[in-house]
């Protein structure tokens, strides 16, 4: 017999947002449409829900905390080989940083014309889609797992495409469903591969497995696995559908998007490949195709490490020629997911916090950039890098604003992006051998961004404007034309970012020990 | 511990800072109180550093702070702050820099609030270079005095300022996180947890040769791209050139020097066995940007252009030194650095009034400007002869000793650097020829006159050390000798 209580107790955050998500619908159908109040609701369910996750984790914010309490891992590994889930406090790290990319777009989203068809759908849709992230973070089982990616990804295909009298969006949707689709084939085809190996779909069964039955389809079974997510990561060359999604979709998707989703497909990853990764044990037992023994070991962090530096050094080549501010900050993207990938590649503790952090410092400054872009393109700004000529001295709140996303993405000192990536490189440094390649790989690509990132600096400050005059502000929307909510989200995520830039300790100290139970409990 | 002096600067520098950014047009007399108020925080650090004798390996203690920042099991990171001798003298160079170029640009009248609040930033940053004790720290000072020199040549520059400005942030970006992950190198694979710099000096020297000759190539291009070394220097003349007046004096007074100072702490005294082994490469680097930067500047027709290229001479003097790998060279390299620091400040100063004054640099259509312009003129001959190395002038003391400990060294190496200096000589007398006697040519922009006070009050600031300590060196040199370098032989 099912606690139900107990059941819906351990899933808190994720009903709450559940039930919001229904909520918000069952407002639309009485006939409540005001953007405002289902706004209002999206954004108070996911702060709810955050509070509650970090509860769970049991800190009290702001203060530093060493170490977690060690019964957080509700399950032991024995008993989650038998699970569907599992409470990790680097899932719930994760949820966390879930929930905050959820919030932030709720609050930017509420200054939306309440008249816009589908407008309730729109936060609706972005609950659902935070359930699903919810679940993935809590995953112990490889179709659990990729169910919820599922729930996110139908979410996000249809936020994408809410906007339904829009070619291009439509057009997005399009792409991104197809897309989509071809990686959930090619994940839960690996998957069944996993299942005949092993004979059991769970992730700790699987990594506890004492020994590989069939190497090969073992192998190849990862393979697949890489591929399907891989696509929701965005990994060089499974990368070529992000840029046209991110571009088309609307801003505050594309900002949802490349910062909140994205990032499932990275904590997958984490799920997925540190079994193998870490698992130095199935070095001995390992004889694929026949050809003698084999170490698995280094092959996968060689193949992730090549992947990492791959999609950094091509995103940022591709961001090099962009002349769109939103395919800039689309290629910047992949590029990013290349340093995360670099974390999950080497490995120990100190990588998974860097890359953890990373991936924390990416969900806000990328949502913040597509935001101020969402925002410039209100003020009837065209979407080139020339049409922004001269930003920042008319917008002076804006330019600071994107300057702040930007320095931060190109990890110039005092902002989070910075102590992000020294973490993570110090962390490929301190794991020695050819891990300080990737770091230096790492850091040269990161100096090379800085390039893009200054071009636009350079057009928002240094440049005058060629626009017959300040274009007029939509008159009924507060804070500058802006809209209150999206001025605020904006402003909040400044103020992290530069707040995170100077005192990571407490953060850094909870993610660092999240990671060090990841590594000790096995995936 | 006592009063943490050093933290009391900073901060003293960055609430001037951020209150010229908002004082608008009264932004010269918060920049100058906040100047004023360095300059005896300066001299209380003195009074407080007057500690013992350093060897190599060990750590600056004057005024030394540490606070806790990040802590993770595998990596700490401090606020750690402490000066020697090196620090303190660099130190000083700032403060006279700093004044100078504050009462220099008195009238700044486009945008003046940001122009001090900038260029009080550059010295936060640079008192934070020569002061920090923590790898992450110090790489956060380093990077910090970049931004705001981003900003000044691209605002108040000339007519390339902005290919200018990008170009001088790229170059000097670049071998920052190539030195951080030098650094970075250091700290994990001598097994230490920490980035402080006390840990570091007691790890890094046992480290093999291999790595430490490999970390030592990064911090080579690392602090190298700022001295600048040859083959890394196209982005100083363009800099230099497009800059305005105050940001060339600290470009070349300060900002060179830090590429000095992080070798020298950062660098010989974190891998000694890396530099030693790598030497000849040194030598090879000094002698060709000694060599390069006069041959160029010769050539020069741009009265700014030919300081921009005697800084690149200048600074592979100071690279020559230190490759000397003795307690003279180092000595001198750091004198040698004040003395540049303050003479191409001046001189930076006196192009920069010539081009108030005539609307041109252009040394062809310029000449015979005493009798017009009688205190610029005396300026230009202070500074040359400065720069060229005349007795009883600062540069004499420092460019000696350098020559000295180089044939202690090499012997008669040391004749490419001394012609190679009568070259200098050379062309620092042509100019003064050309600009400063005979017939007048280049008439002087309407209704100019000699130059107003707070140019000739900056003037007078630089020079001031100038002759002092071209008379007392002795002053300078006891300072410097309290530290590392005291060790050597």
């Amino acid at each position: 017999m099912v606690d139900f209580v107990a059941l819906l107790s351990t899933f808190l955050p994720e009903v709450v947002i559940a039930a919001a998500a229904l909520l918000v619908f069952l407002l639309d159908v009485l006939g409540v449409r005001r953007t405002e109040v289902t706004a209002g609701v999206s954004a108070a369910a996911s702060l709810l829900a955050l509070l509650f996750v970090v509860a769970d984790l049991g800190i009290a914010p702001f203060s530093a905390v060493a170490t977690l309490p060690s019964g957080l891992l509700d399950s032991s590994p024995a008993s989650a080989s038998t699970s569907l889930y599992a409470f990790t406090s680097l899932g719930l790290v994760f949820q966390m940083i879930f929930l905050s990319a959820t919030f932030l777009v709720s609050l930017a989203s509420a200054s939306r014309p309440s008249a816009e068809p589908g407008a309730p759908t729109f936060f609706g849709l972005l609950l659902l889609a935070s359930v699903g992230m919810l679940f993935v973070a809590v995953a112990a089982d490889l179709i659990f797992l990729l169910l919820a990616i599922e729930i996110t990804s139908v979410s996000t295909y249809l936020l994408v495409a809410y906007r339904r009298r829009d070619r291009r969006t439509i057009e997005a949707a399009m792409k991104f469903y197809i897309i989509g689709a071809l990686s959930t084939v090619l994940s839960f085809f690996g998957a069944s591969l996993l299942f005949g190996a092993f004979g059991t779909t769970n992730l700790y069964a699987i990594a506890l497995a004492p020994a590989t039955p069939s190497a090969a389809l073992v192998l190849v079974g990862y393979a697949f696995l890489l591929a399907g997510l891989a696509f929701k990561v965005t990994v060089v060359p499974f990368h070529a559908w992000a840029v046209d999604v991110y571009d088309g979709a609307p801003d505050d998707v594309s900002a949802f998007l490349a910062g909140g989703t994205k990032k499932i497909g990275l904590f997958a990853f984490f799920l997925v490949f540190l079994g193998p990764v870490l698992l130095a044990r199935w070095a001995t037992s390992f004889s694929p195709f026949g050809l003698g023994p084999f170490n698995a070991h280094p092959v996968f962090q060689l193949v992730l490490g090549a992947l990492a530096v791959l999609t950094m050094t091509f995103g940022n080549l591709l961001a090099l020629w962009q002349k769109e501010i939103k395919r800039m900050l689309a290629y910047s993207s992949i590029s990013q997911a290349g340093y995360m990938l670099i974390g999950i590649a080497i490995g120990t503790s100190p990588a998974i916090a860097g890359a953890t952090l990373q991936i924390f410092a990416h969900v806000l400054m990328k949502t913040g950039a597509f935001l101020v872009v969402g925002a410039v393109a209100a003020l009837g700004i065209g979407p080139l890098v020339d049409d922004w000529r001269g930003l920042g001295q008319e917008r002076p709140y804006l330019g600071v604003a994107f300057a702040l996303m930007l320095l931060g993405l190109a990890g110039i000192p005092l902002t989070v992006g910075f102590v992000s990536k020294f973490v993570l490189f110090s962390a490929a440094i301190q794991a020695e051998g050819y891990f300080v390649w990737l770091a230096v790989a790492g850091v040269l690509n990161s100096a090379a961004s800085v390039f893009y990132y200054a071009r636009v600096l350079k057009a928002m400050f240094f440049e005058r404007s060629d626009r017959p005059a300040a274009p007029s502000n939509a008159g009924r929307l507060g804070a500058n034309g802006l809209g209150y909510g999206r001025a605020a989200a904006i402003a909040i995520i400044a103020v992290v970012v530069v707040l995170l830039g100077i005192y990571p300790g407490p953060l850094l100290s909870v993610m660092q020990s999240a990671a060090q139970h990841f590594v000790l409990l096995g995936p | 511990m006592g009063i943490p002096i050093l933290s009391i600067t900073l901060a003293s520098l960055a609430v001037g800072a951020a209150a010229s950014f908002v004082a608008g047009s009264r932004a010269r007399w918060v920049a100058l109180a906040t100047a004023l108020v360095f300059v005896a925080e300066t001299a209380a650090m003195f009074l407080g550093a007057w500690g013992p004798a350093l060897a190599p390996g060990q750590v600056p203690v004057g005024d030394a702070e540490t606070y806790r920042w990040i802590s993770l099991p595998w990596l700490q990171v401090n606020y750690a702050l402490g000066v020697d001798g090196i620090s303190l003298v660099l130190i000083l160079l700032t403060a006279f820099l700093g004044l100078a170029t504050i009462v220099y640009s008195w009238n700044e009248s486009h945008r003046p609030g940001p122009w001090f609040g900038l260029i009080l930033l550059t010295l936060l940053g640079s008192v934070g270079v020569f002061s920090a004790l923590d790898v992450l720290l110090f790489f956060l000072f380093w990077e910090a005095v970049l931004v705001p020199m981003f900003f000044i040549i691209g605002y108040w520059g000339g007519p390339r300022r902005r290919y200018a400005a990008l170009k001088f942030f790229i170059y000097t970006h670049v071998a920052s996180v190539v030195m951080l992950v030098g650094l970075l190198v250091l700290v994990f694979y001598s097994g230490s947890t920490s980035l402080d710099y006390s840990a570091l000096v007691a790890r890094a020297p046992a480290l093999p040769i291999v790595t430490q000759s490999v970390v030592f190539l990064a911090l080579l291009f690392g602090f190298g791209v700022k001295f600048p070394v040859v083959p890394f220097h196209t982005w100083l003349p363009d800099a230099h050139v497009e800059a305005p007046t105050g940001g060339s004096v600290l470009l070349a007074g300060l900002l060179l020097k830090l590429g000095g100072y992080g070798l020298i702490r950062w660098g010989i005294l974190l891998v000694p066995g890396g530099f030693l082994h790598l030497d000849p490469i040194v030598y090879v680097l000094a002698f060709l940007s000694i060599a390069w930067g006069s041959v160029v500047a010769l050539a020069q027709r741009d009265m700014k252009r030919l300081v921009a290229y005697s800084s690149i001479n200048h600074m592979g003097i100071v690279l020559l030194a230190i490759a000397v790998h003795s307690s003279l060279g180092l000595l001198a390299a750091v004198l040698l650095m004040f003395a540049h620091g303050v003479v191409s400040g001046l001189l930076f100063m006196v192009s920069g009034s010539v081009h108030h004054t005539f609307g041109t640099r252009d040394l062809a259509s310029l000449g015979g400007i005493t009798p017009g312009t009688p205190f610029l003129a005396t300026m230009i001959m202070i500074g040359s002869l400065a720069s060229l190395g005349l007795p009883a002038l600062v540069s004499f003391p420092a460019e000696f000793g350098a020559l000295l400990a180089t044939y202690v060294a090499v012997s008669y190496w040391v004749l490419i650097p001394l012609l190679i200096l009568v070259v200098t000589a050379a062309f620092y007398l042509w100019m003064m020829q050309r600009l400063l006697f005979g017939p007048p040519r280049g008439l002087p922009a309407e209704g100019a006159h000699d130059l107003p006070f707070f140019e000739r009050a900056g003037m007078a600031v630089l020079v001031v050390p100038i002759v002092l300590f071209g008379i007392l060196p002795g002053l300078l040199v006891t300072v410097i000798a309290n530290s590392p370098i005291r060790g050597y032989p």
